[in-house]
C-alpha cells in the first residue's frame, strides 16, 4: 500500500483583496464594510483549512523520515538465498510506508510466529532499494507540498491583513465624515 | 494590531506593504520560538543520553532508529550520538540567528510604522 501522492496539492483560488487607494471614493459605506467583512470571513475559512493541511503533512514528514533511516541503510545481502535481512520492526510504521510487496510478506510470516510481549514482530524486507526509493519519493513530495501550503497560506495572511486594514479605513473615514456633517449642522442651527 | 483616528494620515500602497510584512515577520517569530523550544528539547535529551550512556555498563545498547531498537555497540552509539547533538546545535544556531534578523527587521518596520501613523496603529502583541 503506496503512500497516496501528495504531489499535487489543493490548488484553492483565493481572491485578491483590492487595495483601496482612497477611501473617500467608496460611496456606499455600509455595502461595503459589509463586502469586506464576509470577505474576511472566507479568508478565514480558508486559512483554517490550509492550516489543517500544513498540520498532516507536517505530522506525515517526521513519519516518513522515521523509516528511510530504518530502512537505508540496510545492505541488501546477495548470494546467500536471500534478498534482505531480517529485522526487528514495529508492525505499524512498516504498514504505512511501505510497498504492498513488503507488508504482504510481514502478514505472512505473522501467521508463522507468536508475537512477543506486546509489539515486535520478526519481517524480512523483500527489495530494500524500491523501498528506500519510494519513501524517498514521498518524502521528497510531502516537503514540496508543505512549500505550497505555507506559500498559499502567507498569500492569505496578505489578503486577510488588507482587508482588516481597509475595513478600519473606511470605517473611520464614515466616522469622521458624520462628525464633519454635524458640525455643519450645528453651525446652521 | 488595529488602526483608529480619523483620516489625517492616508494609508499609502506602500504603508499596506510595511503593514503586510510585519504581520510576516511576526508569525515567523512565533513559528521560530515554537521550533528553537522543540530543539533545545532534543538537545536536552541528547544530554540526558549520552550522561546515561557514560553511566551504563552494558556493552550493547538498544538504539532507536526510525521506530526501531538496533542492538549497536556502546562505541557506536557514542559516536552516533556526538553526530546528533553536532546537528541538532547547528540546527539551533541557525534558528536563533534567524530568529535574531526576524526581531531586528520587526523593529525597523516599528520605526517606520509608528513614525507615519502614531497611536492610529498598535503593533504590539495583545
Amino acid at each position: 500500500m503506496a503512500l497516496s501522492t501528495p504531489g499535487v496539492p489543493e490548488r484553492r483560488v483565493i481572491p485578491g483583496a483590492e487595495f483601496v487607494e482612497d477611501v473617500q471614493t467608496c460611496l456606499n459605506v455600509n455595502s461595503a464594510l459589509a463586502f469586506l467583512q464576509e470577505r474576511l470571513q472566507q479568508y478565514k475559512l480558508v486559512e483554517m483549512r490550509l492550516l489543517a493541511q500544513q498540520r498532516d503533512i507536517q505530522a506525515k514528514i517526521p513519519d516518513i523520515e522515521k523509516c528511510l533511516d530504518v530502512v537505508a541503510p540496510l545492505q541488501t545481502k546477495k548470494g546467500t538465498g536471500y534478498n534482505g535481512l531480517y529485522v526487528c520492526v514495529l508492525l505499524v510504521s512498516l504498514f504505512y510506508t511501505c510497498n504492498s510487496r513488503i507488508t504482504c510478506r510481514i502478514r505472512a510470516l505473522i501467521t508463522d510466529f507468536e508475537a512477543s510481549e506486546g509489539i515486535y514482530y520478526w519481517a524480512r524486507i523483500e527489495d530494500n532499494d524500491s523501498a528506500t526509493a519510494l519513501l524517498q519519493k514521498n518524502l521528497d513530495n510531502a516537503k514540496a507540498s508543505l512549500e505550497v501550503v505555507d506559500a498559499n497560506l502567507q498569500f492569505l495572511r496578505d489578503q486577510a491583513t488588507i482587508t482588516q486594514v481597509t475595513i478600519t479605513r473606511v470605517y473611520n473615514w464614515d466616522v469622521h465624515r458624520h462628525r464633519i456633517r454635524q458640525a455643519a449642522a450645528g453651525k446652521d442651527s | 494590531m488595529q488602526q483608529g483616528g480619523g483620516p489625517d494620515t492616508e494609508v499609502t500602497w506602500e504603508d499596506q506593504q510595511n503593514i503586510n510584512k510585519f504581520g510576516r515577520l511576526n508569525n515567523r517569530f512565533h513559528e521560530l520560538e515554537d521550533e528553537i523550544k522543540i530543539a533545545k528539547e532534543t538537545n536536552d535529551n541528547l544530554e540526558d543520553a549520552s550522561n546515561e550512556l557514560i553511566l551504563t555498563d552494558e556493552e550493547v545498547i538498544r538504539f532507536q532508529i526510525g521506530e526501531v531498537f538496533a542492538h549497536v555497540p556502546k562505541e557506536e552509539v557514542e559516536g552516533r550520538i556526538e553526530q546528533m547533538k553536532e546537528v541538532t546545535g547547528q540546527n539551533l544556531e541557525k534558528l536563533e540567528a534567524e530568529k535574531d534578523s526576524v526581531l531586528a527587521q520587526m523593529t525597523e518596520l516599528k520605526k517606520i510604522l509608528y513614525g507615519k501613523f502614531k497611536d492610529s496603529i498598535n503593533l504590539e502583541e495583545d
